[in-house]
């Protein structure tokens, strides 16, 4: 029973993402701003499936070298999700620190490049980028603050229930959850492999969550 | 377990409550400022009814001396005017100045029954003494005579009032739908209708002439020109209803309903 929960846990980053793409299979007509949200949930799925499969079969069926790993297809995931939920929160134009949001994924690209060209290998066989999804998710959070200081200081708007709140708030679990992970992810490694493999389980039902959230976004958006 | 690990675990749960109480913080504040939005709404909804009620009230003291000026002032002069004239002895006329007699009489008469007309149209004694049903019949009564207009009513007997200033909106609101039917419509049959259940009283005006619908009423109510509508609007607003226009090829129909808090006798 344990194992085959386990199993359906190690599938769920494909599966929990087709909890949003049905609802907007539903309700096909979503607000401009949440077109980043899609396109990112149709990458993230191509991804997720691709990196799993490497995953589960790479030794079943004797996968060529390069599809020995799947570390490369979460850093380029990590990469296109800040990019794209940057772009959501650029769209929302909520007038407030507008010119660093603008900023922030200029210099993302820069730190990724430096990054990736002088102390780390994209394409490194045994672990994820550590540095590039801690990055990532503090920024991420950085986004979230900013939405809600943003929201606090409006007097004029007092919805807490709108599409753009569910999606920064399941975006914020996800960060405020996993930053933790994926910062110290490198030493836990070194430690214990066992017991990173199990808090690896925090961000896969963060990431359920997340899902969730996007689909209660796209259910109670206004088109 | 090691260290960084227990730090690791920490970490989550801290940053997880913090996550948690800012947005419990973020919730509660939105919450304030909804139900501040919420006051503040209800408060200029009840400075607007208040405006409107004022107007109102004020329109009908208008009407109420107006009515009172025509009828002692000006029907007084001119039921002396016709004493008087009363008095010419007209045997010693001859017949073109008998004829001018007789028509001056009779312009008087008619500029008397005029003025009185005008007076207890204003004025609406039957609405006071005799109540809102009585009132509306009487005046549908009075405007169906001598038109090709044929008017009807079916007034709910159980309904009465306790607020007298009311019943005159409603009674005023009745006028306005009638000779904006009589102006426009081009209606040949009339007939109103109302029932008194659980405190609300339903009042339809049906008719077989050119009627407007709801997007019409709504957009003519914000017309400079549409002042008639804006004004049962108004009245709507002040007895707390609503009413309903709906139009179709040869029948058209307004539904008024009133939560009258009133009790059945």
């Amino acid at each position: 029973m344990q194992k085959i929960f386990l199993e359906i846990l190690d599938w769920s980053e494909v599966w929990t993402l087709f909890i949003p793409l049905t609802v907007l299979l539903v309700k096909k007509k979503q607000p401009s701003f949440l077109k980043p949200v899609i396109i990112y949930l149709l990458i993230a799925l191509a991804l997720n499936l691709f990196a799993d499969i490497i995953w589960k079969f790479k030794e079943v069926y004797h996968f060529p070298h390069w599809l020995q790993t799947n570390t490369y297809i979460y850093n380029f995931h990590s990469i296109m999700r800040f990019l794209l939920f940057s772009l959501f929160f650029i769209k929302l134009n909520q007038p407030f620190l507008i010119l660093i949001k603008k900023i922030i994924p200029v210099f993302y690209l820069i730190f990724i490049s430096i990054n990736f060209s002088v102390f780390e290998n994209f394409f490194r066989y045994d672990r994820i980028s550590s540095r590039l999804l801690s990055i990532e998710t503090a920024l991420f959070l950085f986004y979230s603050l900013q939405y809600y200081f943003f929201k606090f200081q409006d007097e004029n708007d007092a919805s807490s229930k709108s599409s753009d709140f569910w999606i920064v708030t399941g975006l914020c679990i996800y960060a405020a959850a996993c930053f933790p992970i994926y910062l110290f992810y490198k030493t836990l490694l070194t430690q214990s492999e066992n017991f990173t493999a199990y808090i690896w389980k925090v961000p896969d039902i963060c990431y359920i969550i997340f899902c969730i959230f996007i689909a209660k976004a796209f259910h109670e958006s206004k088109s | 377990m090691t260290e960084i690990q227990i730090l690791v675990i920490i970490s989550i749960a801290v940053m997880l409550l913090l996550f948690v109480s800012f947005l419990l913080a973020f919730i509660f504040s939105q919450r304030k400022k909804l139900k501040y939005q919420q006051e503040m709404q209800n408060l200029r909804e009840t400075q607007q009814n208040q405006l409107i009620e004022a107007a109102i009230r004020s329109e009908e003291a208008v009407r109420h001396s107006i009515s009172e000026a025509l009828h002692d002032e000006v029907g007084a002069i001119l039921s002396s005017s016709k004493l008087h004239l009363q008095a010419i002895n007209n045997d010693s006329l001859d017949d073109h100045d008998k004829e001018l007699y007789e028509k001056g009489k009779e312009l008087l008469d008619e500029g008397i029954q005029k003025v009185r007309g005008i007076s207890h149209n204003l004025h609406s004694n039957i609405l006071k003494e005799f109540g809102f049903n009585e009132a509306v019949s009487h005046f549908i009564n009075k405007i169906s005579q001598g038109t090709i207009l044929k008017a009807t009513t079916a007034l709910d007997e159980n309904y009465a009032t306790k607020d007298p200033e009311n019943d005159m909106s409603l009674y005023r609101l009745v006028q306005e739908l009638v000779n904006n039917i009589m102006k426009h419509a081009h209606a040949k049959e009339m007939h109103i209708s109302s029932t008194f259940i659980n405190g609300q009283l339903m009042l339809s005006v049906r008719h077989d002439g050119i009627g407007l619908s709801q997007e019409q009423f709504e957009a003519f109510r914000y017309n400079k020109e549409g002042l008639g509508l804006k004004n049962i609007q108004n009245r709507i607003i002040l007895l707390k209803g609503s009413i309903e226009f709906y139009t179709a090829t040869n029948s058209s129909s307004i539904t008024i309903y009133i939560p009258a808090k009133i009790p059945v006798v």
